[in-house]
């Protein structure tokens, strides 16, 4: 197993694709960490809320939580030192879809199954090797985030909420994020072999397909009056990893531990799937 | 020495309406270089890859030295193989790709360059193999092979690419490797390589096994007796060979099957006629292979 992990890592260290990535990554979480301080700058110094006198009250109750739960330093902290996250997980799933499509794609699948003929120990090296790239790509944002967010934060003067468990846990999701959409990147290549192909409906399902999947399913729960449906939104993968990412909890979200059940099941059942499709197939 | 040698066992695949291999069986033996013929479409490359592995029997075995390839414990130094021309990820330089399967296979990084230096690829090691020519290519294909130094050697068309130079070059390889003993199985539609490089054939057609033996025993049986002749008087030298079995070529041609150079001269000189030319045909290996894959050689 250490002879495949160490070939599988030289395979991303000896082509451009993982300075390519590092550098795609680093530029979104500079971009979103600009667009996020702005952000935080407003909601640190936000007025009070002033609502409308017709809106009726449990829901103005929730508003008000809502409002107030943003302006929150651990909220706003949090957000900070996650930024570009939602890029970052993009990158880590295509990366993890290049990994296993570049084989066929260049046909090394040939050379790599003559070396290691058992294939569910290949699809084993790969994953682990994205989650360890995965983590890699995620430590060095959060690195870079933290002290971008403590210069900035001290500079707002308010305090760095470092110690906050809710910060924290921020972070740990963060990563456990981005080792979950590794593992779901690898099982989605090895799902869908073309390579274009794989990397259009990612990028698809991943930027368009969860604001369809919730409109669509709050539509339904609009035509038949129940509401509850609204909280299926969260059996959508992107949805499911907001959730368990965002900051603190929210008032009205999904639980968090919720959306990690979900994107971690999700994974499974795509790596799973993927073994078991690469067992079967005919390479050549 | 059954260490290295290939057996096929009722070997079968069935594509969705295709049966690309029709339970096939030979055996491939160490210390000889065995060349795999057949027509396109016959089924070489399918066999090829479930010896290895890589597609998975319908029915039937095939096992090196007694093991399924995938319960090899160290499948790169017991065979090496050559598939398609190019599995290489091009922006990988070709030192790289090897270093890759050497890591795959527990061997050191010292292979990598010893093996460049064998197939003369050492200057072009460091550069990245969108750069390589087709030749460098199966040359980087073949020194992958070599990686393990293993006893068991699987080409499949790997004259393909090569320059007359490289051929001759891949030749001496393999003989070599055969020479000491191990075993090499070489698919090949180029008959005239084929009947120069091995030792043993075996021909397919139509996924089915057509003939399998020594190159020298089926051109012998196949040859038996042509002599080709030339004479400006070829119906009474027909006439004077009554008895043995002769066609008319074009002009003034004759072939004739049955009798050997010495028996055709004394009748042509008994009855006074003048010859042109006088030869005994050899048969290569395209005459015995066209006939007897003449029928099962239609395209499927």
């Amino acid at each position: 197993m250490i002879r495949l992990l160490r070939s599988e890592f030289r395979k991303i260290a000896t082509t451009n694709i993982w300075w390519a990535f590092l550098l795609a990554v680093l530029g979104f979480t500079a971009l979103t960490f600009a667009i996020n301080a702005l952000q935080a700058h407003s909601y640190l110094h936000q007025p009070p809320l002033q609502l409308p006198a017709n809106i009726p009250p449990d829901q103005a109750a929730q508003i008000r939580a809502d409002y107030q739960a943003r302006g929150t330093l651990v909220v706003q902290a949090a957000n900070l030192y996650t930024s570009g996250q939602y890029f970052g997980l993009l990158f880590v799933l295509l990366l993890g879809i290049l990994v296993v499509t570049n084989e066929y794609f260049h046909q090394t699948a040939t050379t790599t199954f003559l070396a290691t003929p058992r294939r569910t120990m290949v699809i084993a090296g790969k994953l682990s090797v994205m989650v360890l790239a995965a983590v890699g790509l995620c430590l060095a944002t959060t690195v870079l985030c933290v002290i971008a967010g403590a210069i900035f934060l001290s500079a707002e003067g308010a305090s760095l909420a470092l110690g906050e468990w809710a910060v924290t846990r921020a972070l740990l999701l963060n990563l456990l994020a981005y080792a979950i959409w590794a593992v779901f990147g690898v099982g989605f290549g090895t799902l869908i072999r073309n390579q274009l192909a794989a990397v259009i409906v990612a990028i698809a399902l991943y930027l368009v397909g969860s604001s369809i999947a919730s409109a669509i399913i709050q539509l339904i729960a609009i035509v038949t009056h129940a509401i509850w449906l609204t909280k299926l939104t969260v059996a959508v993968p992107s949805v499911a990893s907001q959730v368990m990412i965002t900051g603190a909890d929210l008032p009205g979200n999904p639980p968090q531990w919720l959306g990690a059940a979900v994107l971690i099941g999700y994974g499974v059942v795509a790596g799973g799937i993927g073994t078991l499709l690469t067992q079967r197939r005919d390479i050549g | 020495m059954s260490d290295g040698q290939i057996v096929v066992r009722g070997l079968t695949k069935q594509f969705r309406t295709v049966r690309a291999v029709d339970d096939l069986s030979f055996t491939v033996a160490p210390g000889r270089v065995t060349g795999f013929l057949g027509p396109n479409g016959a089924g070489k490359t399918t066999t090829l890859r479930m010896i290895l592995g890589l597609v998975r029997p319908t029915s039937g075995t095939a096992t090196i030295g007694g093991q399924v390839y995938s319960d090899l414990a160290e499948p790169l130094r017991t065979v090496g193989a050559v598939l398609e021309a190019s599995s290489f990820h091009r922006g990988r330089t070709g030192r790289n790709h090897l270093l890759v399967l050497c890591d795959a296979a527990g061997l050191p990084a010292r292979r990598a360059d010893e093996v460049l230096d064998l197939v003369g690829l050492a200057a072009a090691a460091r550069r990245k193999v969108r750069g390589y020519s087709l030749g460098m290519k199966q040359r980087l294909g073949i020194a992958a092979a070599l990686l393990g130094d293993p006893r068991v050697l699987i080409l499949d068309e790997p004259a393909n690419g090569l320059d007359p130079e490289g051929i001759r070059w891949m030749r001496e390889v393999l003989r070599g490797y055969a020479q000491r003993g191990r075993t090499v199985l070489v698919s090949s539609h180029l008959l005239a390589e084929v009947q120069h490089l091995a030792d043993d054939v075996v021909i397919i057609a139509a996924g089915r096994l057509v003939r399998q033996g020594a190159v020298a025993e089926l051109t012998g049986e196949i040859a038996a007796r042509r002599v080709r002749v030339r004479t400006p008087d070829p119906d009474r030298l027909l006439a004077a060979l009554n008895g043995a079995s002769a066609q008319r070529g074009e002009a003034d041609l004759i072939h004739v099957t049955g009798l050997d150079t010495p028996a055709v001269f004394r009748a042509a000189v008994a009855a006074g006629i003048e010859l042109h030319e006088l030869t005994h045909e050899h048969a290569d290996l395209e005459h015995v292979f066209l006939e007897l894959t003449s029928g099962g050689a239609e395209i499927r």
